[in-house]
C-alpha cells in the first residue's frame, strides 16, 4: 500500500511536467502576438520589437519554457498583458470562489444523488424509481449552461426569489478569513452576509451539481440493488431489525465504496463544468477568468489558469485514487 | 432483413437447439430494450429533421426580419423569433445538421486515433505503451471542455475546427478502452494460434484482436457522440464554436443570453433540442450496452 502511494506521488511529477508543457505549447501556438495586443494595432514596429524584447518573446522557445516553468513552480504565473496585474494574485483571489461553488455543488449532488438512488433501489420499479431515473437521464443530457439559464428565467426573472449573478450583494462581503463567504460569515457571525451569500450560491451550485447528481443517483441505485440482494441483508431482516436500520446501516454502508469513488471522480469534472457555470452566473472564479482571458486574447492569463486547473484536477484524482485504495483493501496494486 | 427472419424461422422450426444467427439475436435483444428503442426513435426523428430541414422549415433560417424580432411563440412562428427576427423553429431544424455532423465526425476522428494508439500500446506494451499512455494521461489531466476551449482559441472558429478540437480531446477515452481490451484478449489461444501460422502484427491486431473487443468500443462511441454534442454546444455558447450566423444550437443559446429577461423562448428551444439529441445517444448507448455486453453494466 505505502509503495503504491509513493509510486503514485512520484508519477505525479512527469504528469505535471507534461501538463505545464502542454499548456505552454498550446498557448504559444497562439496566432496573435501578445506585444501587439498590449500596444494595439497602430503601434510602431520598433515599439512592438522593444516590448517583445522586454517580455522575453525573442528568446528561443525552450528558454521561454524554462523561464516560465521556473517562475511557475515558485507560484509566479507572470502578468496579464491587458490589466498588467499579477496573474497569481488574481488566481489566489478567485480560487476560493471556485472552491466554494464546487464544494456546494458536490454537497448538493451527494445528498440528492444518494437519497434518490437509495429510495429508487428500495422501491424498485415504483413511480419514484421511474421518475428519478428519468430525471437522472435528463441530468446527464442537459447542457449545464442551459439549465443555469432556465433556472435564472424561472427563479430570478419570473419568481424573483434568487439573484441571477455574482457571489454576494455589493457592500455585504464578509471579513476575509478563508475567502469562502459562507464560512467567513459564519466565523464572523455576520448572518446577513451568510444568507445573502447562500442565496447567490444556490442556483449556480444546483446547475453545476446537476450532472454529478444524476451520475451519483444512478451509481447508488445500481450498487444498492446489488447489495440489498445479499444474504447478510436477509439475515439482518430476519433478526427483526427495522427496515430503516437494514437499509442505512447494513446496505448503504457496504455500498458506499463505489459511491464515494464516483463522488471523488465528479470533483474533477466539476472543474470543467465550473468554466461554463461561472460564465452563466457571472461568478467571479477561475472558470470565468479563463473565459474572460480568451475573449481578451490575454494568453498568459489563460495559460496560468489552465495550468492551475490542470494541476488541481491531477491532485484531486490522486487523492481519490489513494483514498479508494485505503477504503477498500481488497483492491490489489501491482 | 427478410432473409434473416426466414433464417430464424427455419432454424426455430428445425430445432430449438440450433443457434439463431447473431444478427437476428442482436436485433431481438435490441428491440426488447426500451432504452435502445426510444433512443433509436428519437435519433430517427432528429436525422429526419436534419435531412429534410429545407422541406419542414417554414422560413429561411438566415433571413432576418427586424420588425418581427423577439416575437413569442405563435401560430406563424411555432418557437418564436430571435433577436434578428429569424424563425427559431427553422433554425433549430437546420441546427440538427450541425450537431449531428459535429458529433459523429468528432467521435470518428477520436475513434480512429484512439483505436490505433490504444491497440499499439496494448499490443506492444513496454516503452511504446509508457510513452503513448503518458501522453494520454497528460491529456486526461485537463477537464476535456477546458482542453477543447484551449484548442479552439488556437485554431479559431468553425465547424471543422470544432470537430478537430473535440475529436482530439476525446482520443484518450478510446485509447484507454482499446488498450485494456487488447491486453485482455492478446494472450488468448486464438491469437497465439494466428501468430503461430505466421500472421504479422498488423493483421493480428486488426483482424484477430480488434473485432473481439468491438462491443465496449461501440458502446463508448455512441455515448461519446452525446459528449461531443454537449461540448460543441458549450463551445458555441462561449462564442468559440461555429461562427454566426450559422444556425448552431449552442451559438443560438449564447447569442440569446442577452435577451433572456424579455424573451426567454430564445434560449428555451435550442436547449431542449440539445437535451433531446444528447438523450437519444445516451439511451441508445445504454441500450446497446445491455444488448452487446451485459457484463458491462
Amino acid at each position: 500500500m505505502a509503495k503504491y502511494i509513493v509510486r503514485r506521488i512520484l508519477l505525479l511529477f512527469p504528469v505535471l511536467f507534461g501538463v505545464s508543457l502542454a499548456t505552454f505549447m498550446v498557448m504559444h501556438l497562439f496566432t496573435t502576438d501578445p506585444a501587439e495586443i498590449i500596444l494595439g494595432q497602430h503601434a510602431t514596429t520598433e515599439r512592438v520589437a522593444a516590448l517583445r524584447e522586454e517580455l522575453g518573446l525573442n528568446k528561443p522557445i525552450y528558454v521561454q519554457y524554462a523561464d516560465y516553468l521556473s517562475d511557475a513552480v515558485r507560484g509566479d504565473f507572470g502578468k496579464s498583458v491587458i490589466t498588467k496585474t499579477s496573474i497569481s494574485d488574481e488566481l489566489m483571489k478567485r480560487f476560493p470562489a471556485t472552491l466554494e461553488l464546487a464544494l456546494a455543488a458536490i454537497f448538493i449532488a451527494s445528498v440528492a444523488g444518494i437519497t434518490a438512488g437509495v429510495i429508487s433501489a428500495v422501491k424498485q420499479n415504483s413511480i419514484f424509481d421511474y421518475g428519478s431515473m428519468v430525471a437522472a437521464l435528463m441530468g446527464v443530457s442537459m447542457p449545464i449552461f442551459w439549465l443555469g439559464l432556465m433556472m435564472i428565467i424561472v427563479f430570478s426573472v419570473t419568481l424573483g426569489w434568487l439573484p441571477s449573478s455574482g457571489r454576494i450583494s455589493i457592500g455585504m462581503t464578509p471579513e476575509h478569513v478563508t475567502g469562502l463567504y459562507l464560512l467567513d460569515s459564519l466565523i464572523t457571525g455576520d448572518m446577513e452576509a451568510f444568507s445573502d451569500a447562500l442565496k447567490h450560491l444556490i442556483l449556480p451550485a444546483v446547475a453545476l451539481g446537476s450532472y454529478s447528481t444524476a451520475i451519483i443517483a444512478r451509481m447508488t441505485r445500481a450498487t444498492m440493488l446489488e447489495t440489498i440482494r445479499q444474504d447478510y441483508i436477509r439475515t439482518a431482516r430476519a433478526k427483526g431489525l427495522s427496515e430503516k436500520v437494514v437499509i442505512i446501516k447494513h446496505a448503504l454502508r457496504n455500498a458506499l465504496i463505489p459511491i464515494v469513488t464516483v463522488i471523488g471522480l465528479q470533483m474533477g469534472s466539476l472543474l470543467g463544468g465550473a468554466v461554463l457555470t461561472e460564465t452563466v452566473f457571472s461568478w467571479p472564479g477561475i472558470g470565468s477568468y479563463v473565459v474572460e482571458g480568451i475573449m481578451a486574447s490575454d494568453y498568459p492569463r489563460v495559460q496560468g489558469a489552465v495550468l492551475l486547473i490542470g494541476t488541481i484536477f491531477v491532485l484531486v484524482n490522486l487523492v481519490v485514487d489513494i483514498l479508494y485504495s485505503v477504503l477498500d483493501p481488497r483492491i490489489q496494486h501491482s | 432483413m427478410e432473409i434473416q427472419l426466414k433464417d430464424s424461422n427455419t432454424s426455430d422450426a428445425a430445432s430449438l437447439a440450433v443457434h439463431k444467427s447473431p444478427v437476428v439475436e442482436f436485433l431481438e435483444r435490441f428491440f426488447r430494450s426500451n432504452s435502445a428503442v426510444i433512443g433509436l426513435v428519437l435519433l430517427l426523428i432528429l436525422v429526419a429533421a436534419a435531412l429534410f430541414a429545407p422541406v419542414f422549415a417554414p422560413y429561411d433560417p438566415y433571413e432576418s426580419n427586424m420588425p418581427n424580432a423577439l416575437t413569442a411563440p405563435n401560430s406563424a412562428h411555432l418557437m418564436g423569433t430571435d433577436e434578428l427576427g429569424r424563425d427559431i423553429f427553422s433554425r433549430i431544424l437546420y441546427g440538427a445538421r450541425i450537431s449531428l455532423v459535429v458529433g459523429v465526425q468528432a467521435v470518428s476522428l477520436a475513434l480512429i486515433c484512439g483505436v490505433v494508439l490504444g491497440a499499439v500500446a496494448g499490443y506492444y506494451g513496454g516503452k511504446v505503451d509508457t510513452v503513448i499512455m503518458g501522453f494520454m494521461d497528460v491529456m486526461l489531466s485537463f477537464p476535456s471542455i477546458l482542453l477543447a476551449i484551449a484548442f479552439m482559441t488556437v485554431l479559431g472558429r468553425g465547424i471543422d475546427k470544432a470537430v478537430i478540437a473535440i475529436g482530439i480531446v476525446s482520443i484518450p477515452q478510446y485509447a484507454r478502452i482499446v488498450r485494456s481490451s487488447v491486453l485482455s484478449v492478446k494472450e488468448n489461444v486464438y491469437v497465439t494460434a494466428a501468430r503461430a501460422i505466421g500472421n504479422g502484427d498488423g493483421r493480428l491486431i486488426f483482424v484477430h484482436i480488434l473485432p473481439n473487443v468491438l462491443a465496449p468500443i461501440i458502446v463508448r462511441a455512441t455515448i461519446g457522440i452525446s459528449d461531443a454534442i454537449l461540448e460543441a454546444a458549450a463551445l458555441g455558447f462561449l462564442g468559440l464554436g461555429v461562427a454566426p450566423p450559422t444556425a448552431e444550437w449552442g451559438t443560438m443559446l449564447g447569442s440569446g443570453r442577452q435577451t433572456i429577461f424579455n424573451a426567454p423562448h430564445i434560449v428555451t428551444f435550442p436547449g431542449l433540442a440539445i437535451t433531446m439529441t444528447v438523450m437519444a445517444f445516451n439511451l441508445l448507448g445504454d441500450g446497446l450496452r445491455d444488448v452487446l455486453d451485459p457484463r458491462l453494466k
